[in-house]
């Protein structure tokens, strides 16, 4: 069980957490849905960078994502234009990258931009838990 | 004949010397063939010569009593050529024939030995670019698998169980489909053998094969499939050329756009297209579009042998490949087979 991150307590949710997934692949989406939610998380969904944008600037405060997973090739904006944006945007919100490429050079650089973690797919339900639990900790300390 | 000018050849025997002297010299600026004749009105180089607008004869005798030509190359193997030649020659033409052809036709067949390398290397390059989509393309439904085996594990309800088991067999069939397509393409390409081969299929293989090779997620593939008679030809080279052209296209559109598949049956000539919505090919680049070496790819990303490799395919199979772009229009090429590649 993660730490509760403090700020948490004030939200509307009364989850472990809001967690916004941007993947193009509806299976994807339903897989981190189903098991982020058996663990006591919120999930929101996102087809692309695009609709992701939307649902962060959806008049609701942005802060209310707690942690992002974010594809990288996806239609229209891709994944890491999406980051940059995110990043630039929400510098607090910690992204966590979930892709099918084994890209070193790519992980890399968007590690050095911020990106908490770069799981290449698949990605075992345990892995995927401990990075956002990970992220969430990260959050936390943003919080203070 | 000053020199820069094209030496204008005359070539006797269309079999398969005088078809790969055709391919090889329409390559070469500096060589311009007037003529080509054959006894056999059928033979391979005479059709290949007609697709080219390239004057044809049955008759060697009257092809060389003409004139036009510098040069007179004979690949007929027939004895009593040399003597006709010389008979009939106007003065100052010059020709080859006995050991000097067979001398040629030897570098001719060591140059198309090194081209058929060059083709096997573009297909190596080519399953090299492949394989990291390939990994891309895999871990999705390996993705799926496990997330949802593992939501089994942990789940109790048997009508959600049976779900997320139909998803996995999902993903399997997904997978199967990516292993079938990569395997296509590799069996093809090392089949080596003309078979029977109907354009639009050839092209539905090279979309499936070319999503592994370029982003194709936001381009409409639009089929425009004429009925048109089977033709004989090697399907490896077939996707191959047609694969290089889809990708062509895609990355030229940057990967938004519409790609039109056609196949039709115009007078003699078979053809399959590809037509792409991205920006237009100046007339002076249209030239240097299939010259070896020549790429329009930003440093390193492209080997500039693709479409000269295209272009040498096609040409093996008798047939010629056509590029037409307009501004505002994109860009078609086709590629056009005689009727005697029919099946």
């Amino acid at each position: 069980m993660p730490l509760w991150p403090f700020g948490m307590l004030t939200k509307e949710s009364p989850g472990l957490g809001r967690v916004l997934v941007v993947d193009d692949e509806e299976n994807v989406r339903k897989i981190v849905r189903l098991t982020l939610t058996k663990a006591g998380y919120d999930v929101e969904e996102a087809e692309d960078g695009g609709k992701a944008i939307e649902v962060l600037n959806s008049g609701e405060n942005p802060l209310m994502v707690d942690v992002i997973i974010c594809d990288i090739r996806m239609p229209r904006i891709n994944g890491v234009e999406a980051i940059e944006y995110f990043l630039a945007q929400y510098p607090s919100i910690p992204i966590i990258v979930q892709t099918g490429y084994p890209d070193l050079q790519l992980s890399t650089s968007l590690m050095k931009q911020g990106v908490v973690d770069y799981l290449v797919k698949p990605v075992e339900r345990d892995k995927l838990l401990s990075a956002v639990e990970k992220a969430l900790e990260r959050r936390s300390i943003f919080k203070f | 004949m000053a020199s820069g000018e094209p030496i204008n050849v005359i070539i006797l025997g269309a079999g398969k010397g005088g078809t790969a002297l055709i391919e090889l010299f329409t390559s070469c600026a500096g060589v311009k063939i007037v003529g080509v004749a054959d006894a056999n009105p059928d033979a391979s180089g005479l059709q290949q010569a007609r697709l080219l607008n390239i004057p044809t004869s049955t008759d060697a005798a009257s092809l060389i009593a003409r004139g036009g030509a510098d040069l007179i190359v004979d690949v007929t193997g027939d004895p009593a050529m040399p003597a006709l030649i010389a008979e009939r020659k106007p003065p100052g033409v010059e020709s080859l024939s006995g050991n000097a052809a067979r001398l040629v036709w030897s570098l001719i067949q060591d140059e198309q030995e090194l081209r058929e390398h060059l083709v096997h290397t573009e297909k190596l390059a080519t399953l090299g670019t492949l394989a990291a989509s390939v990994a891309h393309e895999v871990n999705n439904p390996l993705h799926w698998i496990l997330g949802f085996a593992q939501l089994i594990q942990e789940e109790k309800k048997p009508a959600v169980i049976k779900e997320y088991a139909q998803e996995i067999v999902e993903s399997v069939e997904q997978l199967s489909e990516i292993a079938k397509s990569l395997s296509m393409y590799s069996q093809a390409s090392y089949q080596g053998e003309p078979v029977r081969i109907q354009l639009s299929d050839q092209l539905d293989n090279a979309v499936k094969v070319a999503k592994f090779a370029t982003i194709l997620d936001e381009v409409e593939i639009i089929r425009n499939y004429a009925p048109v008679p089977e033709i004989q030809a090697d399907s490896g080279d077939l996707i191959q050329a047609f694969l290089t052209l889809l990708v062509n296209g895609a990355q030229a559109m940057k990967g938004r756009g519409q790609l039109t598949l056609a196949t039709f049956d115009k007078g003699d000539l078979v053809t399959a297209s590809i037509h792409d919505t991205g920006p237009w090919i100046p007339p002076e680049q249209r030239e240097k579009l299939f010259a070896p070496f020549f790429t329009t790819k930003p440093g390193g990303t492209g080997t500039g042998m693709a479409l000269y490799v295209v272009r040498s395919l096609v040409q093996k199979h008798g047939g010629r490949i056509v590029v037409e772009s307009e501004e505002g229009q994109g860009t078609t090429f086709s590629i056009q087979f005689p009727q005697s590649n029919r099946a």
